[in-house]
C-alpha cells in the first residue's frame, strides 16, 4: 500500500478502478537552431498548431453539455490565453530572433511567463500559470503531430490525468467518473471546480501519480485529506469506506436538517439568518435553512453609476426582498459607503486614512438627501413583510439622534404625502466601533436592537488591517479583547432587554459559534452557504457545554491559550462536523462572481 | 457608468474603474475583458498602482493580479477612445456577468 499526496479540491471519498485519460507529453522537447531558409516555415508550423488547437476549443465549446455550461466560461479564458500575444507572438519572435525551433521557442514563451506568475503573492492569480501550462501543453502536443481523442470509458472510474482540460469536460463522460485525480493544478484549478459541479472528490497536484498508478489499478481518492491510496490493505479499505459512508451521510445529513430551527439539545433557541448583498441570493438563503436576512448590504445599488438610485428603484428593491422573504424578518443595512466600498457619484474622497474618515453613517449625515431618500424607500417598503433598519459605524449617541431624527423627517414627509409606511419599523445599530462597545448600556435604551459587526469590531479593536499581510496574522476573532467587547455588548443588551444579534464572519466558524451561544445571543447571521453545517453544529451542542467553554474563554489571558483550548474542546465536542465541515468550506474559485 | 467620469488628458482618455468581483480580476473576467477590450481599434491599458499592462492580453491582466476592491485605470489612446473605456467601465460595473 502506498499513500500519494496532493492537494484536496473537492471533499469526499471514492473508492474505484484508475483510468487515465492521457499522460504528460512523450519525452523531452525537441530542441533546434534552424538555418535562416526553415525560419518563415517554422513560425507558420507554430501557427498552425495554435489555429489547430483554437479550433478544438472552439468545437469542443459548442459540444460542452448543459450541466456544465459554466465550463464554457473557462474554455474561453483558455482560449484568450492561445490568442495572447504574450504567448503565441513571443514564441514567434523566438523562433525569428534566436532561429530556433517552434517547441522551444514555445517552451521559452512559457518559461518567461512563468517567471512573471511566480513572482506574484495571490495564490490564485499564481496558479493561473497552470492554465497557461495546459494551453502550451496541448499546443505542443499538436506539434508533435498528436491529435485530440480520448478513450470511451466501459465502467465508472477514477479518472486520472496529467491535467484536465476545459476543452476535455465536452468528451467526458460525466456519469461515468467517480473521482478525478491530476498531476498538475492547484487549490484553484479548474479540475477543483468542474469535480464540485458533478459533486466528486478531487485531488490534484499529485506529482507521483504518472509513475506510481497504471491503468485499471484499484484506488482511494480521498477529497477531505487530499490523498490516493494505492492498492489499499483489506483494513484500510474497511476503514475508507466507513469514512465515505460517514461523510456522504453527514453531507446528506446537513442539508436534510438545515431546515429545523436552531436549538440546542436542551432547548436554547439561536435564530440562524442570511448576510447578502443581492436580491437573487434569497433562493440560497432559503434552501440552505436561513431563518431570516439578518444583514441586506445595501451598497450594491450605489456602487459604479451616474446617478444616484431614485427613491422609486430603492423602494422596488426593498419590497421585493421583504416581499420574498415575508413572514422571515430582513434588517436593511443603511448605505455603508466609504472606506473600500465607494458610491461612484461621490467618487473617492481625498482621505489619508479611509477607514476612520467620511464613511457609512458618517458620509449619509454629510449628504442628508442621498440618506433620506433611502429612508424613504425603506419606510415605504416596509408595509410589506417584516423590515427592520439598522444604522452602521454608530460611535455614540449624537450619531443615534441625528439618524433617528432624519428617520422622523421622512416619516413626517411620507405621511404629509399620504405615502403608507410601517409607523413601528424596529430601528438598530451596528455594534462595530470600540467606543459604541464601551457605552453598550447607553446605546440600548436608544434602539431596538443591536447587531455586532465582528469584522469591523476585530479591526478596530486590534488596530489591524486584516488585507494587510504584514499584519493580517494578528486579526484574531478569539483575542480575550474581542471576546469580552462581544459579552459586554450581549449583556448590555439583554439588560435592557432588547435582541443581540451577530453578523461578522465569526458566525460561520464553528470554533466561535459554541462561545457565543454560551453568552446567549439571540441571532447569528452568515453566508447562506455556511448555514446547514453551522445549524447541525447548533443542534448538537448542549447549552451547558456552551456556557462552560465560555467560562474557559473568558478565564484566559491570551489568544494562544485561548485558541489551543477552544480547538481541543471542539474537536472533542463535535468530530465529525469539523472533519467534514471546513472541507466543505470554501477554498473556492467561485466563478459565479 | 458614464462618459461624465471619463477624463481627457495628453496621452488619450482615462477612466477610474474598481474591480467589484470577489475573486478579483481573475480568470474569467480577465478573459472578457481582453476579449472586450480587442473588439475596439484602439489601443486600451490598465493601470494598477505603478504597472501599467495590455488591457487586450489576458496573461498581462492575470499578471497584474487585481484583487477584489482594487482601483484601476483604464486608459484609451486611438479612434473609439472613448467608446471603448465607457463599454469596459460597464463591464467592470455589472462585475463582468
Amino acid at each position: 500500500m502506498a499513500t500519494l499526496k496532493g492537494i484536496p479540491v473537492s471533499a469526499g471519498i471514492s473508492i474505484g478502478r484508475a483510468f487515465f485519460l492521457n499522460r504528460s507529453g512523450a519525452g523531452p522537447l525537441p530542441r533546434q537552431t534552424l538555418p535562416e531558409a526553415l525560419v518563415g516555415p517554422e513560425i507558420a508550423r507554430l501557427e498552425r498548431a495554435f489555429a489547430q488547437f483554437g479550433l478544438e476549443i472552439e468545437q469542443a465549446r459548442e459540444r460542452i453539455p448543459a450541466e456544465l455550461r459554466e465550463h464554457t466560461l473557462i474554455i474561453d479564458s483558455h482560449l484568450m490565453i492561445l490568442k495572447d500575444p504574450k504567448l503565441s507572438g513571443v514564441a514567434k519572435r523566438y523562433i525569428q530572433t534566436l532561429g530556433i525551433n517552434a517547441e522551444w521557442a514555445l517552451d521559452k514563451a512559457v518559461a518567461d511567463l512563468e517567471k512573471a506568475f511566480e513572482a506574484l503573492d495571490d495564490p490564485y492569480f499564481r496558479d493561473r500559470i497552470q492554465d497557461v501550462r495546459t494551453v502550451s501543453g496541448r499546443v505542443q502536443a499538436r506539434l508533435a503531430g498528436q491529435t485530440a481523442e480520448t478513450r470511451a470509458i466501459e465502467s465508472r472510474v477514477v479518472l486520472m490525468a496529467h491535467d484536465v482540460s476545459p476543452a476535455d469536460t465536452a468528451s467526458l463522460q460525466t456519469d461515468k467518473i467517480m473521482a478525478l485525480v491530476t498531476v498538475q493544478g492547484g487549490k484553484t484549478s479548474h479540475t477543483g471546480i468542474l469535480a464540485r459541479t458533478l459533486g466528486i472528490p478531487a485531488v490534484v497536484g499529485v506529482t507521483e501519480l504518472e509513475r506510481e498508478v497504471r491503468d485499471g489499478d484499484l484506488v482511494v481518492v480521498d477529497g477531505l485529506r487530499g490523498v490516493v491510496v494505492l492498492s489499499p490493505a483489506e483494513d484500510e479499505l474497511a476503514r475508507l469506506s466507513d469514512l465515505k459512508y460517514q461523510f456522504e451521510a453527514y453531507q446528506a445529513g446537513i442539508m436534510r436538517g438545515c431546515h429545523l430551527p436552531g436549538e440546542t439539545i436542551d432547548g436554547y433557541r439561536l435564530k440562524v439568518k442570511a448576510n447578502i448583498e443581492m436580491l437573487d441570493e434569497v433562493a440560497t438563503v432559503v434552501n440552505n435553512g436561513g431563518e431570516g436576512i439578518g444583514l441586506y448590504r445595501t451598497e450594491y445599488s450605489y456602487m459604479n453609476r451616474v446617478k444616484l438610485p431614485t427613491e422609486e428603484e430603492l423602494y422596488q428593491e426593498y419590497l421585493d426582498l421583504a416581499t420574498i422573504m415575508s413572514p422571515r424578518r430582513v434588517t436593511l443595512r443603511t448605505l455603508d459607503a466609504g472606506a473600500d466600498k465607494f458610491v461612484s457619484t461621490l467618487g473617492a474622497l481625498d482621505e489619508r486614512n479611509p477607514a476612520l474618515g467620511l464613511r457609512a453613517i458618517r458620509l449619509c449625515m454629510h449628504h442628508p438627501d442621498i440618506f433620506k431618500t433611502q429612508l424613504r424607500a425603506i419606510l415605504r417598503a416596509s408595509v410589506a413583510g417584516n423590515i427592520s433598519v439598522m444604522f452602521p459605524m454608530i460611535s455614540g449617541l449624537r450619531e443615534i439622534r441625528q439618524a433617528k431624527a432624519m428617520l422622523a423627517e421622512a416619516r413626517a414627509e411620507l405621511r404629509q404625502e399620504g405615502l403608507r409606511f410601517n409607523a413601528e419599523l424596529p430601528v438598530g445599530i451596528m455594534m462595530e466601533l470600540p467606543s459604541a462597545v464601551m457605552i453598550a448600556e447607553v446605546l440600548a435604551r436608544e434602539v431596538d436592537f443591536f447587531s455586532i459587526g465582528t469584522n469591523d469590531l476585530i479591526q478596530y479593536s486590534l488596530g489591524i488591517d486584516r488585507t494587510n499581510r504584514y499584519v493580517s496574522h494578528m486579526y484574531q476573532p478569539l483575542h480575550p479583547a474581542v471576546v469580552r467587547s462581544i459579552k459586554h455588548v450581549v449583556d448590555a443588551a439583554h439588560q435592557a432587554g432588547i435582541e443581540v444579534s451577530l453578523c461578522g464572519e465569526m458566525a460561520s466558524d464553528p470554533f466561535c459559534v459554541p462561545i457565543l451561544m454560551g453568552m446567549q445571543i439571540d441571532c447569528i447571521s452568515l453566508t447562506p452557504q455556511a448555514i446547514p453545517g453551522i445549524k447541525r453544529i447548533i443542534r448538537q451542542a448542549t447549552m451547558d457545554d456552551c456556557k462552560n467553554l465560555l467560562k474557559l474563554v473568558l478565564e484566559s489571558p491570551s489568544v494562544t491559550r485561548t485558541n489551543a483550548l477552544v480547538q481541543e474542546t471542539i474537536f472533542r465536542q463535535f468530530p465529525d462536523e469539523l472533519m467534514f465541515y471546513s472541507s466543505l468550506l470554501d477554498r473556492d474559485e467561485n466563478p459565479a462572481h | 457608468m458614464g462618459a461624465d467620469d471619463i477624463l481627457a488628458d495628453k496621452s488619450g482618455y482615462s477612466l477610474r474603474v474598481r474591480v467589484l468581483n470577489d475573486q478579483g480580476l481573475h480568470a474569467r473576467p480577465a478573459a472578457r475583458l481582453a476579449q472586450e477590450a480587442q473588439k475596439f481599434a484602439c489601443d486600451v491599458h490598465l493601470r494598477h498602482d505603478e504597472a501599467e499592462v495590455d488591457a487586450k492580453s489576458i496573461l498581462d491582466i492575470l499578471t497584474m493580479a487585481a484583487g477584489h476592491g482594487s482601483e484601476l485605470e483604464l486608459r484609451a489612446q486611438g479612434p473609439g477612445a472613448v467608446d471603448a473605456l465607457r463599454h469596459l467601465g460597464e463591464l467592470f460595473r455589472n462585475r463582468f456577468r
